[in-house]
């Protein structure tokens, strides 16, 4: 009884690492340029490998490898920001311009963004 | 260029201050060392902060760095006054180079002593990671010429990132070394095996070297007996929270990348947060960027340029939720409860120029 939840566990979490990943990958396929692709390609690391390792974690069980995966999801949680960070910011020194939606009713409630009107496209 | 007739006031002490500023890592701690050293030497001060325009300053790009380098003075200027408290301090602020050609660091020599024979300047504190422009690192170049013209200089003490510290520094390197000692202990044998005698022993003489060679590098703030352990404990809440952030985050940008139409809303924000510099923006900016849908650009000070691809996300931002838990993490519960960016006035929307 135990065993076969624990299995149907382990598949639902691979299932959902599996599916974060696959829209990730729509996502970098489908956006329009760098920056709002960073987004989507962090997605794969924090809920796709989170999922993903959390159900090597169930596999394992109660025993000393798991402490790795976790582990290893940490490590992942510090890099992936730094990689993205890093990605981004190259993009915007080497002048690479983002795609920015069109200043419309939404976001009037701040401050200041009169003057986004002119560069945005 | 307004202050010609200070200069017969020679009957107070003042010292003038010459301080090349660029856009370096330590350019804060200069313009801080300027301000103090000055004070010590006189009773009041007068502080020159300039700018010197890089030799490719008529390039079409110039607007861009006369934008820069006014930002870079106005920042510095606010420093200098937070610095000086009270004192009798007079600062201005100046571009140079902006009408000739400054090519290698004699040129930048050469343009510093006129501006100092025109404005009585005692001494040029100098940034040792000063770096006009796109040019390489110019300290020791520059010094030699500033030597050969006869301008007296000082370079600032700072700390910086990767210094090569003393390997004992009283109370405080024992701390650091005893913190790094137990990080790095804790995580051999969380690897390891704890329970058994080998681990143990080879763990703790790993963990010796490592606090002893490295524990200047792993600590820029020496950490504090009870706040650092607090801190670690608080930090511990604050990862739950993040992850309930990143799950909801990713499900809402899921749901937006899988809708046919895409409805996506790609702005550009700047935040201006009130946590320091150093580990806590990072951890604010990292925080930030593992959340999908915001992604911190970039990272001056405390001004963070953030992407946001949906608007709900921009909101999670502009609510300041993360801001929040860093500062519970970092400062206690108290500091947690300050007022949104939103409500502050701290965040807004910027057009792509502003990258």
């Amino acid at each position: 009884m135990i065993e076969t939840l624990r299995f149907w566990v382990i598949v639902a979490l691979l299932g959902l690492g599996v599916l974060f990943t696959f829209v990730s990958t729509v996502g970098v396929i489908r956006l329009p340029d760098v920056y709002s692709r960073a987004h989507t390609a962090s997605q794969t690391d924090t809920l796709g490998a989170g999922f993903a390792l959390a159900g090597v974690a169930v596999a394992f069980g109660w025993q000393h490898a798991a402490v790795y995966t976790v582990l290893l999801l940490f490590f992942v949680f510090i890099t992936n920001p730094t990689a993205a960070h890093a990605i981004s910011r190259s993009a915007a020194e080497t002048g690479v311009e983002p795609v920015l939606a069109e200043e419309g009713e939404d976001g009037a409630e701040t401050a200041g963004n009169a003057d986004t009107d002119g560069e945005s496209r | 260029m307004s202050n010609d007739g200070r200069q017969e006031g020679d009957a107070v002490a003042v010292e003038r201050l010459l301080v090349p500023l660029s856009d370096t890592v330590t350019v804060r701690q200069t313009v801080g060392y300027a301000v103090q050293s000055g004070l010590e030497a006189a009773d009041s001060l007068e502080c020159h902060l300039v700018v010197a325009m890089p030799y490719d300053a008529d390039v079409p790009q110039s607007d861009r760095y006369s934008d820069d380098a006014d930002g870079l003075l106005s920042r510095a200027q606010n420093w200098a006054e937070e610095d000086a408290g009270g004192a009798d301090v007079t600062i201005e602020t100046t571009t140079l180079g902006a009408d000739e050609y400054l090519f290698g660091p004699r040129d930048y020599a050469e343009s510093f002593d006129a501006y100092a024979d025109e404005h009585g300047i005692d001494r040029v504190v100098l940034d040792p990671e000063y770096q006009p422009g796109v040019t390489a690192q110019m300290l020791q170049p520059l010094e030699r010429e500033l030597d050969r013209i006869g301008l007296a200089y000082d370079e600032a003490p700072v700390d910086r990132p990767a210094r090569r510290g003393r390997l004992n520094g009283g109370p405080e390197g024992f701390d650091r070394q005893f913190a790094t000692f137990l990080i790095s202990y804790g995580f051999y044998l969380l690897l390891g095996d704890p329970s058994y005698w080998f681990d143990l022993v080879t763990g703790a003489a790993v963990a010796g070297i490592v606090a002893i060679s490295l524990a200047q590098v792993t600590f820029t703030v020496p950490p504090d007996r009870v706040q650092s352990p607090l801190r670690v404990v608080r930090f511990a809440l604050y990862i739950p929270y993040l992850l309930w952030e990143i799950v909801k985050a990713n499900i809402a940008v899921s749901a937006v990348i899988l809708r046919p139409s895409m409805p996506i809303e790609p702005t550009l924000t700047r935040v201006n947060s009130r946590v320091r510099s150093g580990l806590p923006l990072t951890a604010l900016a990292n925080s930030i960027t593992l959340t999908p849908g915001t992604l911190t650009v970039r990272a001056n000070n405390q001004q963070l340029l953030v992407h946001t691809l949906i608007p709900g996300a921009r909101d999670d931002l502009f609510d300041g939720g993360l801001e929040r838990g860093i500062r519970f993490v970092f400062y206690g519960r108290k500091s947690a409860a300050i007022a949104s960016p939103r409500e502050r006035d701290d965040a807004e929307i910027v057009g792509g120029d502003e990258l």
